[in-house]
């Protein structure tokens, strides 16, 4: 009776007040069973066993069977060739040598390269801008703050329907507004030389407000002291970012690039809702996974789908290897 | 003094001035997207453009739902959203729960092998996840898109820290009250764990409702359409007239936009918590 | 807490739930057998859902279940279907997936079906037929035709002038009145040289004497000289600033910008009628003449699933749909021309102030979609590639040559 009210009285207690109390009792309670903890152990350790076994089968089992079972099957599917109607057969190498030879596949690297080239640096360096500027003393940041989220919250279908009427060579507002100062406005999505550019243009502003949010709260975590210190040394603001704001804040830093980088190099909705099939502009700015979705659902060739998914795959395995050697060298930890 | 005040007010407004900038920037397109949604399709295709339509075409709007089912999206797009949410809440919970408090053989193996997942690129599972869908007759049902979205290792790893981060003493009071790990589990870990659940939540809401791909794939057909692919679809169905599509576009944004006016602190908080750790 | 078990306890049943809704029970208990209906045009539903009514006047025991697909996602969709056993019992079918299909054994065959019934297969136009003709097999039944019209804006001819099209116009005639009536300054364009192979490039070529795919199926005739003649003309328009750039026909479609006023001329099909009836200012003509007179004609017929559980539903509800009474909904609607023979007259007379006359017209001098078993592969080709040469990046030969080689490649391999 007593153990359960004192169980109970630790939730009536909130914050800080928990912890005071619960050292006596726990002591208490230890006191008393240190007798008995040899014979609990055993019972213990397998009540232990079945409670884990049984909290972690559910996303386990789900893991494996939606996850990791797939990931070989992907592989597997790489060495096929698919036919009509699901049927498959080994062909080996095939795809793989395919690869090697598709100038179209070659294309969408050098497009998802250029994209990734522009929309991570450029996105990366406006949001710390935006960040900076927000985190010091003027009135309505909240205001900002949630205008800079709205594309984030939006969905890319919508985001991609606005901004292919805004880009609209001969209908929309941008060649509009150019029209006014007198420049001809180019075709922004149907121009192969430019329409890859355009969509990195989206990009960018959808992912701003994303980035602004988290490289706010990682300058708020730098303590005061570093920036007080600082103004009584005289340091100009220049000086003091470079010196103290971008140092502490390159875990973060580090952590989004990484982050955006891994993005980017899946983009899919915003080129597949704004380019159009029947556009030329189409090679120029198909991505890779673009092209695996195209092989794997348009044009019923999923064997080779497959073989792009594992390029891609060992490819971000890469990233992630270099990442971790890299985050040893270049990131500064309290 | 007077020196320093003048320099503050010419700094305070030259950063307003960027920042208002930039966010006239981000908001142009949705107030264009609001206008362009009310004009008849001769008015958004006029030469100079329409700005603010003659008589507003609140049609438009009507005309979204008799060629789609679009309340029908909603309701889709809700559901999925809700209980994959709710289910990678609980499931993802439970799990880290147990990887970060109980020993059990095989534990730190079994983590990493979750934590594997993290580390390979979505399309990777597409096809024979879709291939699994197509068997066991699952193409065009909600079930499709919700079931494969209950299982996460992003957010069991999430939890897994929050849970590795609680004091360890609640647990043991617990334990020693008789306890078992469920209940452990159910009421103290879980409670403690609010701003975590709420940044996952968050996440996974945001991600659901968006989402384009995995739905479009397995769902073709109207009925079970998400959002997402609802509003691709009108696309290629109404061809290009702006205003509609426009008209559909905000409709699909107008959910999101108010849950997150009620909830801006806890999208914030949360989308920060997942980017810090 | 208990209010946790209780949310956990709806989740479980929600999701129990919707396991139950969407898979579809195909019999329910009171007896009725349940079919679905697959196809793609939202515009034909209203038509399709009377059918339907009246095919239950006399089978009140069969349900018919609706499935509409847009066509970008239908032969996708059905794709999948087919390998997991789940395709609509009734569906659409088009000429160039039939081969395919048939020989997929992912359909069935009808003619020892509709020999035992008695079913004639004489009441449809021959050539549609043999469209739907697999090894000789008959697999679907014949539901409509189409052929090619001139569509027009009179408005904009008024304003210049300039008499209607008629059935003497030719190509230089044609290319003449899109001259006089092509306006920068309106915004209004004579022709629109809309880049689609049926309605398209295809019937060009064939009035000029080309042909698309040989007698023996085994090379295409991108690349004869008559065809190069043929896409020149067509893609001359844009380059002579008559039609709108490909460009921006992919960025604003053509029908919409022809239903607004701003394009004089363009060739569509009978499908548009339900659309472009709305604006009276628009009317049709027969198409201009080449080296000789061709359009484009096809049809849609109904099939049946190989893998359907009610294959006697699915034949009744095939049958009613290539019955009389159902091409007389489709005439009397408007909704495109029945492919029954005599029922075209109402459909003539379902929409008197538009000539509908010269699409009927069209069929004394149609040439049938080709298909084989890829045409879906080959057709993919000419999008990819013919593109070029209409965005005037390429010139129309090498494209040809592109083309040719890499659908001769596709039709080795049947």
């Amino acid at each position: 009776m007593k153990r359960r009210s004192s169980f109970f009285s630790l939730f009536s207690l909130k914050g800080g007040s928990i912890v005071k109390e619960i050292p006596l009792q726990v002591e208490v309670n230890a006191k008393r069973r240190k007798l008995k903890v040899p014979n609990l152990s055993k019972t213990r350790k397998r009540s232990d066993f079945f409670w884990a076994y049984l909290m972690i089968a559910p996303t386990m089992l789900g893991l494996l069977v939606f996850y990791l079972w797939p990931i070989l099957q992907t592989i597997y599917f790489s060495f096929t060739e698919w036919g009509a109607f699901g049927q498959y057969e080994w062909t080996g190498l095939d795809n793989y040598k395919r690869m090697v030879d598709d100038a179209n596949l070659l294309q969408s690297f050098k497009n998802t390269g250029i994209y990734i080239l522009f929309t991570v640096p450029i996105g990366i360096f406006l949001s710390i801008l935006v960040a900076v500027l927000l985190n010091q003393k003027i009135k309505g940041k909240s205001v900002y703050r949630t205008l800079y989220f709205l594309p984030v919250i939006t969905m890319p279908a919508a985001i991609a329907m606005v901004w292919r009427w805004l880009y609209n060579s001969d209908y929309g507002l941008l060649n509009y507004l150019l029209s006014l100062i007198g420049i001809k406005g180019p075709q922004w999505v149907s121009d192969p030389k430019i329409a890859l550019y355009s969509i990195i243009v989206v990009a960018i502003w959808s992912g701003i407000g994303y980035n602004v949010v988290i490289f706010l709260s990682g300058l708020q975590g730098i303590p005061k002291t570093y920036y007080e210190a600082a103004e009584i040394d005289g340091a100009g603001p220049i000086k003091v970012f470079f010196k103290i704001t971008l140092p502490l804040l390159s875990p973060v830093i580090f952590f989004v690039t990484i982050m955006s980088f891994i993005g980017a190099f899946q983009v899919f909705d915003l080129i597949f809702m704004m380019i159009g099939k029947g556009s030329t502009a189409l090679e120029k700015t198909q991505s890779i996974v673009y092209l695996f979705y195209q092989h794997a659902f348009v044009l019923n060739d999923k064997g080779y789908a497959a073989a792009i998914a594992v390029l891609l795959l060992i490819i971000i395995l890469i990233i992630t290897a270099i990442q971790m050697v890299l985050q040893k060298k270049w990131v500064h930890y309290d | 003094m007077e020196k320093t005040r003048q320099l503050v007010t010419s700094k305070t407004l030259l950063i307003h001035i960027i920042l208002i900038v930039g966010a006239v920037a981000m908001v142009l397109p949705f107030i264009w997207m609001f206008l362009t949604s009310l004009k008849t399709y001769a008015e958004s295709i006029h030469v100079p453009p329409v700005i603010i339509p003659k008589d507003f075409q609140w049609e438009n709007y009507k005309e979204v739902f008799t060629l789609l089912p679009f309340f029908k999206f909603m309701l889709n797009t809700l559901i999925v959203t809700v209980l994959r949410t709710a289910g990678q809440l609980f499931l993802c919970s439970l799990a880290a729960y147990a990887f970060a408090r109980i020993e059990f053989p095989g534990r730190n193996v079994l983590f990493l092998v979750a934590l594997s997942v993290l580390m390979v690129p979505g399309q990777v599972f597409l096809l024979p996840q879709y291939m699994i869908m197509v068997k066991i007759g699952w193409l065009n049902t909600l079930q499709a898109v919700v079931v494969p979205g209950l299982f996460s290792a992003f957010g069991t790893f999430l939890l897994r820290q929050f849970f590795m981060g609680l004091p360890k003493e609640l647990e043991e009071a617990a334990r020693l009250d008789g306890c078992n790990h469920f209940q452990i589990y159910w009421r103290v870990m879980l409670p403690l764990a609010k701003p975590g659940l709420v940044a996952l939540g968050i996440f996974t809401t945001l991600w659901s409702w968006n989402e384009l791909m995995w739905p479009m794939i397995v769902n073709s057909s109207p009925e079970s359409m998400t959002l997402s692919v609802g509003l691709s679809s009108l696309q290629g169905q109404y061809l290009t007239n702006y205003p509609v599509l426009m008209a559909g576009s905000f409709l699909a944004i107008v959910p999101m936009l108010i849950l997150f006016m009620i909830l801006q602190k806890q999208f914030i908080e949360g989308i920060a918590i997942t980017g810090g750790k | 807490m208990k209010k946790w078990l209780i949310m956990i306890l709806t989740l479980a049943l929600g999701l129990l739930g919707l396991a139950g809704c969407s898979s579809s029970d195909e019999t329910s208990s009171d007896g009725k057998v349940e079919i679905t209906y697959g196809f793609w045009d939202k515009k034909q539903v209203p038509a399709i859902e009377e059918i339907i009514k009246l095919f239950n006047e006399k089978n009140p025991d069969i349900k018919v279940k609706t499935e509409l697909t847009p066509y970008a996602q239908y032969f996708q969709k059905l794709e999948t279907a087919a390998t997991g056993g789940a395709l609509p019992d009734v569906l659409w079918m088009n000429g160039p997936h039939v081969v395919q299909y048939a020989k997929g054994k992912v359909i069935l065959p009808l003619s020892d079906m509709a020999k035992k019934d008695d079913y004639s297969f004489d009441n449809y136009p021959k050539s549609l037929i043999d469209l739907y003709t697999v090894d000789e097999e008959v697999y679907g039944i014949p539901k409509d035709f189409d052929t090619t019209g001139l569509w027009y804006n009179k408005k904009i001819f008024d304003e210049a002038g300039v008499p209607y099209p008629d059935d003497t116009w030719d190509w230089n005639k044609l290319k003449e009145v899109a001259t006089k009536l092509t306006n920068k300054d309106k915004g209004i364009w004579g022709y629109a040289a809309l880049m689609g192979n049926q309605g398209g490039y295809y019937d060009f070529i064939w009035q000029n004497g080309g042909h698309i795919i040989s007698e023996d199926g085994k090379s295409v005739g991108f690349d004869q000289p008559e065809a190069i003649e043929a896409l020149k003309y067509n893609i001359s328009f844009i380059e002579d600033g008559l039609s709108p750039t490909q460009a921006q026909m992919t960025e604003t479609a053509a029908s919409e910008l022809f239903s607004s006023g701003k394009i004089a001329m363009m060739f569509d099909g009978p499908w548009m009628v339900p659309e472009y009836k709305k604006n009276p200012d628009l009317n049709v003509a027969v198409v201009p003449k080449g080296k000789q007179r061709a359009v484009a004609i096809h049809g849609l017929s109904n099939v049946i699933a190989a893998n359907t559980k009610h294959k006697e539903a699915a034949w009744k509800f095939v049958q009613f749909l290539g019955s009389k009474e159902a091409a007389e909904v489709y005439a009397n609607t408007g909704t495109v021309i029945p492919a029954y023979n005599g029922t075209q007259d109402a459909w003539l007379q379902s929409v008197p102030n538009l000539n509908l006359k010269a699409f009927i017209d069209g069929v004394d001098y149609s040439v049938p979609l080709p298909s084989v078993e890829n045409t879906g592969e080959i057709w993919q080709y000419e999008t990819d590639i013919l593109k070029k040469a209409w965005s005037e990046e390429e010139s129309v030969e090498d494209a040809v040559k592109e083309l040719t080689k890499k659908a001769n490649e596709a039709l080795s391999n049947n």
